[in-house]
C-alpha cells in the first residue's frame, strides 16, 4: 500500500466551522468584558461614544480569523456588550452593524493581501492598515441613524459621532491590532495553526 | 470584577414566557418605533413600554444607574442634535423655527422646535429601552441559545451565542486576574498622562496576555466539539422551549405594533409635533 499525500484544500474564509464558532465566542465575550470595563470613559465630544482601546481586538479578530469571525466579533460583541454596560442590546442596532462591519472588512486585507504578507513585520504593517480602513469603511453604517432617529442632522452624526468615533478607533485599530498580530503569529504557528 | 448577565426578572410573569417573545418583541419594537415621530403618540407607546416593563419585575435598585446613564446620554445627544441644528431637522427641517433663547457665544438658538425634537428622541429612546431590559434580565442565560434555535437562526449561531455568554464571567474574571498579576509587576493601571497612543500601547500588558491565552485556551473548546463531531449533523438540545398562549399575545401586541407603527409612517400620520406650550 503507499502512503499518498492529498492535498489540503483551503477552507473558504466565509465558511462556519467549528473553529471559527469559538473564535467568534471567545472574541465576542472579550469585547464585550472590555466594554464593560471602559464604558465609563468618554471622549469629549464624542457624547455617546466611549473610548474603547479594546476595539483594536475586533480588527485583530478579523484579521487573524477571517471575515466571518471578524462580523460576529463586533456585532455580537457590541450587543452583548451594550446589554452588560445597561445601553441596551437594541438601543442602537447600527452601532453594532457598524462594528460587525468594521471586523468583517478587517478579516478580507488578510485574503486580498495574503501574497504581500511574507513577514511577521509586514503582517503586522497590514494589520495596522486594515484596522485603519475597516473602522473609516465600516463605521459609515452610522449613518443609518438618519432613518433610525429621524430627529437626528446629517452634520450632527457626522461630526459628534461619525468623525470622534472614527478617529477613535483608528487609533486604538492601529497600535492594538499590529500588537496582537506580533503576540499570537509565533504561537500560531507553534500550535500548527 | 466579574460581568455576567445577571436573571434579575426570575419568577416575573414575563421570565416565565417563552424566551422567544422576549425577543421577538424587542425585534418589532425596535423597527416600528423609529416609524412614529409624534411625541403624543410616543408618549402613549412609552406608557405601555413601562408597563411591559414592569411585567419582568426587574429591581429598580439594581438597575437605577443604568436607567440614569441612559436618560442623560440620550438627553446630551439630543440636546446636542437640536443646538447644531437650531431645531430645524426631522419633520422642521423646512419650518421657520421659535426662537425662544439665544446663548452666548456664537448665538445658538434653543427653540421651540428643538426641544420638541428633544422630547421625541428621549420618549422613543426611553420606550426602546423599556422594551430591550427585560432581554437582558428576563431570560434564563441558559434559554438564550435554544430561544435562537427555536427561532430557526440554525445550530451554529445559537451556540456561538450561548458559548459568548458563558465565556463572559471567566474572561472577567481572567481579566481582573491579570490586572492582579501586572500589578505585583508594577503595572499601575490607572497611570494617566501622555498622548492617546502611549495610553494604549501601556494597556498591552493587560490586553495580551488575556487575548492570546484565551485563544491557546479556546483549542481545548474546539477539540471538546470536533470531538462530537459538532456540525457534521442536526444537532439536537436538552431544552426544547414551549410557547403558551401569553407568549403568543405577547408577540401578537408587538407585531402589531410593527404594522400599525409602518401603517402611520406610509401615510404620515405621526409626523414630529411642536409642543404647542412652547410657542410664545
Amino acid at each position: 500500500m503507499t502512503a499518498m499525500a492529498q492535498p489540503q484544500s483551503t477552507p473558504s474564509p466565509w465558511s462556519l466551522t467549528t473553529r471559527v464558532i469559538v473564535y467568534s465566542a471567545i472574541g465576542a465575550a472579550l469585547y464585550a468584558v472590555f466594554n464593560w470595563i471602559s464604558f465609563a470613559i468618554q471622549i469629549p465630544g464624542a457624547e455617546s461614544v466611549s473610548v474603547r482601546p479594546h476595539y483594536g481586538l475586533l480588527t485583530f479578530f478579523g484579521f487573524a480569523f477571517g471575515p466571518v469571525v471578524g462580523f460576529l466579533t463586533g456585532f455580537v460583541g457590541n450587543v452583548v456588550g451594550d446589554q452588560l454596560t445597561g445601553w441596551g442590546a437594541f438601543t442602537s442596532p447600527h452601532w453594532s452593524l457598524a462594528n460587525g462591519l468594521a471586523g468583517l472588512i478587517a478579516g478580507l486585507f488578510p485574503v486580498w493581501m495574503a501574497s504581500r504578507m511574507t513577514s511577521v513585520g509586514s503582517k503586522a504593517l497590514t494589520a495596522a492598515v486594515a484596522g485603519v480602513v475597516a473602522t473609516v469603511i465600516g463605521f459609515l453604517v452610522i449613518f443609518l441613524g438618519l432613518v433610525l432617529t429621524p430627529e437626528m442632522d446629517f452634520n450632527t452624526i457626522l461630526t459628534t459621532e461619525y468623525i470622534p468615533v472614527v478617529i477613535a478607533n483608528s487609533i486604538a485599530a492601529a497600535i492594538v491590532t499590529p500588537i496582537l498580530v506580533l503576540a499570537w503569529e509565533p504561537i500560531s504557528a507553534q500550535m500548527g495553526r | 470584577m466579574r460581568a455576567a448577565f445577571a436573571y434579575l426578572g426570575r419568577g416575573s410573569w414575563l421570565a416565565r414566557r417563552d424566551p422567544r417573545s422576549i425577543l421577538l418583541a424587542a425585534f418589532f419594537f425596535v423597527l416600528g418605533a423609529p416609524q412614529i415621530r409624534d411625541s403624543r403618540h410616543l408618549a402613549l407607546i412609552l406608557a405601555a413600554a413601562v408597563g411591559y416593563y414592569l411585567l419582568a419585575g426587574i429591581p429598580w435598585r439594581a438597575v437605577r444607574r443604568q436607567w440614569l446613564l441612559l436618560v442623560v446620554v440620550i438627553g446630551a445627544v439630543a440636546t446636542i442634535n437640536a443646538l447644531i441644528t437650531g431645531g430645524q431637522s426631522g419633520g422642521f427641517a423646512d419650518a421657520e423655527t421659535h426662537v425662544l433663547v439665544t446663548l452666548p457665544p456664537f448665538g445658538t438658538e434653543v427653540s421651540a422646535e428643538g426641544i420638541s425634537l428633544i422630547a421625541t428622541q428621549v420618549l422613543r429612546f426611553g420606550a426602546i429601552a423599556a422594551v430591550g431590559f427585560p432581554v437582558a434580565y428576563a431570560i434564563a442565560p441558559g434559554d438564550l441559545g435554544p430561544a435562537l434555535r427555536q427561532l430557526r437562526l440554525g445550530d451554529r449561531m445559537p451556540v456561538m451565542v450561548d458559548l459568548t455568554v458563558r465565556f463572559i464571567p471567566t474572561l472577567s474574571t481572567e481579566f481582573g486576574e491579570t490586572i492582579d498579576a501586572q500589578r505585583v509587576r508594577g503595572f499601575d493601571p490607572l497611570r494617566t498622562g501622555g498622548s492617546p497612543m502611549t495610553r494604549l500601547r501601556r494597556l498591552a500588558p493587560l490586553f495580551v496576555p488575556v487575548t492570546v491565552g484565551s485563544l491557546t485556551g479556546a483549542e481545548d473548546t474546539i477539540d471538546a466539539m470536533d470531538l462530537r463531531a459538532f456540525g457534521v449533523g442536526k444537532r439536537t438540545w436538552y431544552r426544547r422551549l414551549q410557547m403558551d398562549t401569553a407568549s403568543r399575545v405577547v408577540v401578537g401586541a408587538f407585531a402589531a405594533f410593527l404594522v400599525v407603527a409602518t401603517i402611520l409612517n406610509v401615510t404620515g400620520q405621526s409626523e414630529h409635533y411642536l409642543l404647542p406650550f412652547l410657542v410664545p
